[in-house]
């Protein structure tokens, strides 16, 4: 391969990885967590203390409830299992305003139980938004709110992404055969992170493929399929979603509903291997009215994040669309589900789940690296520049004074950005427990808590400066995370007044505590580092005057 | 793979000229036309599936084939190759939906 070329890929990766490593970080580090989900909404949760309205009795809660609140009609769940966090039986939500269906936040959310002499009783529910908190940190790199103009940056940033991804590739494809699996563990910590860096980046090259693929096409979907419409469709899109034509139908009696055990058998009489969640009920009252029967299927792959579903009519018990059941569908619909089971992991069960886990935290890593692999290779070309007047490039380089006052800002900033996720997230998750009863809108203080931390980490980065900061960010991020195995263990030894006394301790605190326990590792290398390394790296925490004083000798 | 430098290896085509802005604008702007025009023989291909599924396929095409041509677009000898190269395959793709369309 011509060197130029690789010259100017290396160049296209060095900067789409600068621009977009930071938010990436956050997206990965997010995404991490966004895998263990329903662990941290039950960790989150208060644990149940009234009984949920019976199975059973089911069919009266949802015909009493239709005849109290007939908007509920549109599209209430049924929750087979109640736990922590889901107690509810039977539950709606309701999108104020102009109905953004990404706006998760801003929805009312509706529960429905049985009163003593039988009529239903409405009150409406503030579930944990917490784990809607990491994952829409996820899903906007790191933005407060999910809506057209966050995806759309989103999108570009995935697509620096996937850039950096192929230039990347193409930069370590001449030595691969040498370098691959060559790590040198020497004293040049800089070709040791460098090695690294590329073995980290080729072995996850699969699943960063997949993601920089899917995570466009999630940021883009809607304005590619309204351009299709207008190009290749006549504008029939939408009659082609909905199929055929609805019959005209009497009016609908919900009394007339099957009862959920009977939709239950008829789930297991298709699919025994499903393991059903819950049941959806969407336009009972309306002219096609259909119940989506959602759950898992660990044998086979799920068409979306919370599984698949079979689609019945709730009043006959016909089945409607095996479409987006896992181990039915057909081979076009499983190649289109497998595209988003390969963004979810939601195939293979436990060991999947937790190999995206890690190779997301990897991800993390690599944009981090990326970074400081940067800063490194830029104060040490300043300094040759410093002595021979030129750059690397061949071209006047800019005055060393405010090159490097770029370095520190971004050394600064991937140090405050990182960490500061890290810490924030760890923190607002604690903060579910400690808040709780205790202000009146929890879930914005999740929010305020996440973007305190973050903040404050970014600010405090750039006062104190990469060496320093980055070690006392490190012990920061361990304290709260640690802060979420030391929540469960008060809770189990009944010193955390509330809901919680005597709870267990969950896979969470386990994981949480493993985390902790890697940052404190990560805290105490660099503090040698910092201590110990080279006088003119970014990690030294020598005085400025001291580096400023050496210069001119060097 | 020749370590030779810049000024030898590339004597027979010229130096590859890096002009971020146009490969840049030519892989998001024509790439994007291109891919589109990729999904409208995509659609045309699988006449025989269900719409639906058609639609979702053709909808899935757009993003690697975009992302794969911006990629590639850094590889040429210039912007205005890049420009050309993007030109003629948008060119093809939408003579051949043409022709498609009018049988």
């Amino acid at each position: 391969m011509r060197a130029d070329l690789i010259r100017l890929y290396k160049t296209l990766h060095t900067w789409t990885g600068i621009i977009a490593g930071l938010a990436l970080f956050i997206a990965f580090y997010a995404g991490a967590l966004t895998v263990f989900k329903e662990p941290l909404a039950r960790w989150v949760a208060p644990p149940v203390t009234t009984l949920s309205v019976p199975l059973a009795d089911t069919p009266a809660l949802i015909a009493r409830t239709l005849a109290a609140q007939p908007t509920a009609a549109r599209d209430f769940q049924i929750t087979l299992n109640p736990d922590a966090a889901n107690p509810q039986r039977l539950t709606w939500q309701d999108h104020p305003g102009h109905g953004e269906e990404h706006d998760s936040l801003g929805a009312h959310h509706y529960a429905a139980t049985l009163a003593a002499d039988g009529s239903a009783r409405i009150e409406t529910t503030q579930p944990s938004q917490l784990t809607e908190l990491i994952d829409i940190l996820h899903r906007v790199v790191g933005l407060p709110f999910d809506n057209d103009i966050t995806r759309a940056v989103m999108g570009v940033i995935c697509m620096l992404y996937s850039l950096a991804l192929v230039s990347g590739v193409i930069l370590v494809l001449p030595t691969l055969a040498r370098d691959f699996f060559a790590m040198r563990i020497s004293p040049n910590l800089k070709r040791m992170w460098m090695d690294t860096h590329n073995v980290v980046g080729l072995i996850s090259l699969p699943f960063h493929i997949v993601m920089a693929i899917t995570a466009v096409v999630f940021a883009y979907h809607d304005g590619i399929y309204a351009l299709q419409n207008k190009l290749f469709h006549n504008g029939n899109l939408s009659a082609t979603w909905a199929g055929a034509k609805a019959q005209h139908t009497p009016p609908r009696n919900p009394a007339d509903l099957l009862p959920p055990t009977e939709l239950l058998s008829r789930s297991h009489g298709i699919a025994p291997d499903f393991v059903p969640t819950s049941l959806q009920y969407v336009q009972v009252l309306g002219p096609r009215p259909t119940v989506r029967i959602w759950g898992h299927d660990d044998s086979s792959l799920s068409p979306r994040a919370m599984g698949g579903f079979v689609a019945l009519d709730p009043y006959s018990g016909k089945v409607l669309s095996t479409d987006f059941l896992p181990g039915r569908q057909s081979a076009a619909n499983t190649t289109l589900a497998s595209f988003f089971a390969l963004h979810f992991g939601t195939f293979g069960g436990s060991v999947v789940s937790a190999m995206y886990f890690l190779l997301a935290l990897a991800g993390a890593w690599l944009f981090y690296s990326g970074n400081l692999l940067w800063i490194e290779s830029r104060r040490k070309g300043g300094r040759k520049a410093n002595q021979k007047g030129i750059n690397k490039e061949g071209q006047q380089s800019p005055p060393t004074a405010t090159q490097r006052r770029d370095v520190r800002a971004l050394a600064n900033a991937t140090v405050g950005v990182c960490l500061g996720c890290v810490a924030g997230i760890s923190l607002t998750i604690v903060a579910g427990r400690w808040l709780y009863g205790h202000v009146t809108d929890l879930n914005a203080w999740h929010w305020y808590v996440y973007y305190a931390v973050f903040l404050a980490s970014i600010a405090w980065a750039f006062w104190r400066g990469t060496a320093r900061a980055a070690v006392e960010l490190l012990w920061f991020a361990t304290a709260v995370t640690l802060a979420i195995p030391l929540t469960s263990l008060a809770c189990m030894l009944g010193l955390l007044p509330g809901p919680w006394a005597l709870t267990d301790a969950s896979g969470v605190d386990f994981t949480a505590f493993g985390g902790a326990l890697a940052l404190a590792w990560m805290a105490r290398a660099t503090t040698q580092r910092v201590r110990h390394g080279e006088a003119g790296s970014i990690w030294s925490a020598l005085p400025e005057e001291a580096k400023a004083g050496k210069k001119p000798g060097a | 793979m020749t370590e030779a430098p810049s000024s030898t290896s590339s004597s027979r085509a010229g130096p590859i000229r890096r002009d971020w802005l146009a490969k840049s604008l030519a892989g998001v702007f024509a790439g994007f036309t291109f891919a589109m025009g990729c999904s409208g023989l995509l659609l045309a291909a699988l006449g025989s599936f269900p719409p639906p599924l058609r639609a979702q396929f053709a909808m899935w095409l757009v993003v690697p084939v975009w992302l794969g041509v911006l990629a590639s677009c850094f590889a040429t000898r210039s912007g205005l190759r890049a420009w050309l190269w993007l030109g003629g395959g948008n060119l093809a793709v939408y003579a051949l939906l043409a022709i498609l369309h009018r049988l």
